[in-house]
Order: structure tokens, then C-alpha cells, then sequence
């Protein structure tokens, strides 16, 4: 017999669990409590496809012109700004009108991330489960989760920038409330194609609550210390679509003929993969 | 190619700059929305795709020239809702289509909107 021992099957699940128990042990201490999960059948029916209700400006109260399209050079929003960013934006509204202001999410590549995730034209969906809530996007395609399982955001040393941030959040009646930070900002994500941007400081508290049978209302409280010089609040509204309706797949790099160029330009390809806008 | 009629860019700013297939995708600059192309021929492909649809159409340009025109339309998420269907367009019909057009004169065009081979139209045609 060797040095070594043969294990029973027993034994050697003892063995993983305890283990399992020194990497738990070493691990920071969980901050869930279970006790602050709800109960499934206290939270809302937000099933079905939705769609919001406006087009892709994402503060409707202070476009600029009223009624203007994301997509219309010269359009443009009022939030807060310091003057710092105020002049990035007006640099980025210029790039907008020259044609060389590149949409992050036409790559292909990366999600359109939060909050624009939620300014998109296409279906979303809201998957209430009691530990988390889930926001689920046609385009991009965008998922972000939303823990409501007590939890606190990790600590400053175990996150980073993302595409769609750290939320947790809580249930207040009716009304999911969540909080989302570590957030990508300028040179990676946009609000929307006016060149609306923010900083990787910003925090935003979101209140989601269902107004009417097929009504979704989200008010976005937005505090960005490098960028804003006080909250901004934004509201936008989801219309449920038909009962049955279903979310149907876009795979952004299925047939992408608009391709982005090192100078920023948004190309047009023909169907042999040529570029035309050099004609 | 039989291709009855015609590229009419000369009756461009018919419909007044409205674009209909807003892009979830990307900026549309290199479309001139103040300009509209009416573009009269066959089809030659349906591209029912992401990020966009693209409708390939074989036009007979003023010199008796057949060019093919890529017209780029909406997701088909969107235009699934909005009564399009993969079928839509289908090679060989003849359809007329109306549309932004691309801003250097390349054979190329947002979709407004089109009258189809039944007769029916698409989107904001007039």
C-alpha cells in the first residue's frame, strides 16, 4: 500500500465538500440575504413584447426641435451639462452633421449598453423572477439583470466599466427601483445618435412600474459628477405589443453593408461588398 | 433586360425629404432625406437580413444602362410588425420603389416606399 488512501464514495464527498467550504470561507461574505428575496407571487405581470413608445431621442422633454429625430443632424437635448461636457457635445453634434460621428453598436460588436438599451426602437422584454429582473432587447441584443436578492453592488475592486453596469435594486409596492453604476461612457456607448454621452461616474437610479395594462413607464434619475451638473430625469414609456407577440432575433453581423472606416465614416457597401461611397 | 422604365432622379424632392426605415443600426447621413429616387425595374434579390434588409433592383438608367440599385430598408423586426414578410419582394417582380438616395450618386437609396408587383404599396408611397 502506498502513502496515499483510497477514498470511499462517501468519503470523497466529504472530501469536495469540505473543499468547497475552504473556498467559501475565503471568499468575502455574502451579502444576500434570503429572508429579502419577495415572494413570486407578490411581483407584477410584465410578461409580453414591448416597444417604446417614442422614437430614439432619449430625453423627449428637451428635444430640441420638438419632435426631432435622433437621426436628423442638429438635433439636440438639454441635460444638465457642465461646460466641459456641453462642449463635447456640441463637438459630437458637428461630427454628427459632417457624417463622421460612428454609432458604437454599428460594429456589430459590443451592446448598445444602459441606459440606451432602453431607447432602442425594436421589442423588449421584462423577465420578473424573485431574485432577479431581467430587461431583455431585440437589437443589439442587450441582457441586463437587475438583482433584487438583497444584495449590494460589489466593491469597488471587484467591478469595472461594462457595456451595461452593476444594478441592484429593490420592490417598492408596484415599482421596481434598482440603482446601476460602473457603467461605460464617452467612447463606448452614447444615450443616442444626437452624440449624447456620459462618463464611467455616472449612477442611475431607474423607477420601473406598469402605468396601465399595456403601458410601462421607466423614470431614469441620472447623476454624473464629471459630466452633469445636477440630476437629470428622464421618463420614457413601452407599449405592450399584441397579445402572442413574440421577440424575433437580430443578429447584427448577419449582413452588416455598413461598416465603419478608421476615419469614423459610416460606409455603404453593395451586394459584391464594394464601397460606394468612394464613387 | 426588359426593364420598363426608368431612373428618375430628376423628379427628386417628390415627397419632401421623409425617410421611412429609421435605423436601429446606424446613422443615415450618407442619405440625402431632402431627395427622393423613384427607382422602376425588376427585382434581382430580397436580402430579408440584420441589421438591415436590403432590396436589389436592376433599374434602366437614361443611356439605356441596367444598374442595380441596393435599397436598404429597415430590421426585419421591425417591418415583420409592420406587415413585410421574407417574401415581400421576390426576384423577377417588377416593382416601383421610392427612396432617399445616397448623397455622391452611388446606385443606392434609403426605402420610403414602393408600389408592388400586385399593385399594392409598401411604407409611404405616392
Amino acid at each position: 500500500m502506498t502513502g496515499s488512501r483510497r477514498l470511499s464514495g462517501s468519503s470523497l464527498l466529504r472530501a469536495k465538500a469540505w473543499a468547497l467550504f475552504a473556498v467559501a470561507a475565503a471568499m468575502p461574505a455574502p451579502t444576500v440575504s434570503l429572508a429579502q428575496i419577495p415572494e413570486a407571487a407578490a411581483l407584477p405581470d410584465w410578461s409580453g413584447v414591448w416597444q417604446m413608445n417614442s422614437n430614439t431621442v432619449f430625453d423627449q422633454a428637451t428635444v430640441d426641435p420638438p419632435g426631432g429625430s435622433s437621426n436628423a443632424p442638429g438635433t439636440r437635448e438639454y441635460p444638465p451639462y457642465n461646460e466641459e461636457w456641453e462642449a463635447k457635445y456640441a463637438a459630437n453634434r458637428e461630427r454628427v452633421r459632417s457624417g463622421e460621428f460612428p454609432d458604437p453598436i454599428t460594429t456589430c460588436g459590443t451592446p448598445a449598453g444602459f441606459p440606451r438599451m432602453m431607447n432602442l426602437p425594436a421589442g423588449i422584454e421584462f423577465i420578473v423572477k424573485p431574485e432577479q429582473v431581467w430587461i431583455i432587447t431585440e437589437d443589439g441584443p442587450n441582457i441586463m439583470r437587475i438583482y433584487t436578492d438583497g444584495r449590494s453592488h460589489p466593491a469597488p475592486e471587484d467591478r469595472w466599466p461594462t457595456y451595461s453596469g452593476e444594478s441592484v435594486g429593490h420592490w417598492e409596492d408596484d415599482t421596481l427601483v434598482f440603482q446601476t453604476i460602473s457603467l461605460k461612457g464617452d467612447g463606448d456607448t452614447i444615450l443616442d445618435r444626437t452624440g449624447l454621452v456620459l462618463s464611467t461616474e455616472a449612477r442611475i437610479v431607474t423607477r420601473l412600474r406598469r402605468l396601465e395594462d399595456d403601458l410601462m413607464e421607466a423614470q431614469f434619475t441620472i447623476e454624473d459628477p464629471e459630466a452633469l451638473t445636477g440630476p437629470w430625469h428622464v421618463v420614457k414609456q413601452y407599449r405592450k405589443l399584441e397579445p402572442g407577440a413574440r421577440m424575433i432575433e437580430f443578429a447584427c453581423a448577419e449582413n452588416n453593408r455598413n461598416p465603419v472606416d478608421t476615419a469614423g465614416r459610416t460606409l455603404t457597401l453593395d451586394r459584391e461588398g464594394n464601397v460606394l461611397d468612394d464613387l | 433586360m426588359n426593364v420598363r422604365k426608368s431612373l428618375s432622379i430628376a423628379v427628386g424632392c417628390i415627397l419632401g425629404g421623409f425617410a421611412a426605415a429609421a435605423s436601429a443600426h446606424h446613422a443615415a447621413t450618407m442619405f440625402d432625406r431632402e431627395q427622393t429616387v423613384e427607382l422602376s425595374g425588376e427585382i434581382v434579390e430580397f436580402q430579408w437580413t440584420s441589421p438591415h434588409v436590403w432590396i436589389q433592383i436592376n433599374v434602366e438608367d437614361e443611356s439605356g444602362e441596367v444598374v442595380e440599385w441596393s435599397v436598404e430598408g429597415s430590421v426585419p423586426n421591425r417591418l415583420y410588425r409592420a406587415g413585410w414578410r421574407p417574401t415581400t419582394f421576390r426576384p423577377g417582380d417588377r416593382v416601383t420603389i421610392q427612396g432617399a438616395p445616397m448623397r455622391n450618386g452611388a446606385p443606392a437609396a434609403l426605402f420610403v416606399g414602393a408600389r408592388l408587383a400586385d399593385g399594392s404599396t409598401l411604407g409611404r408611397f405616392e
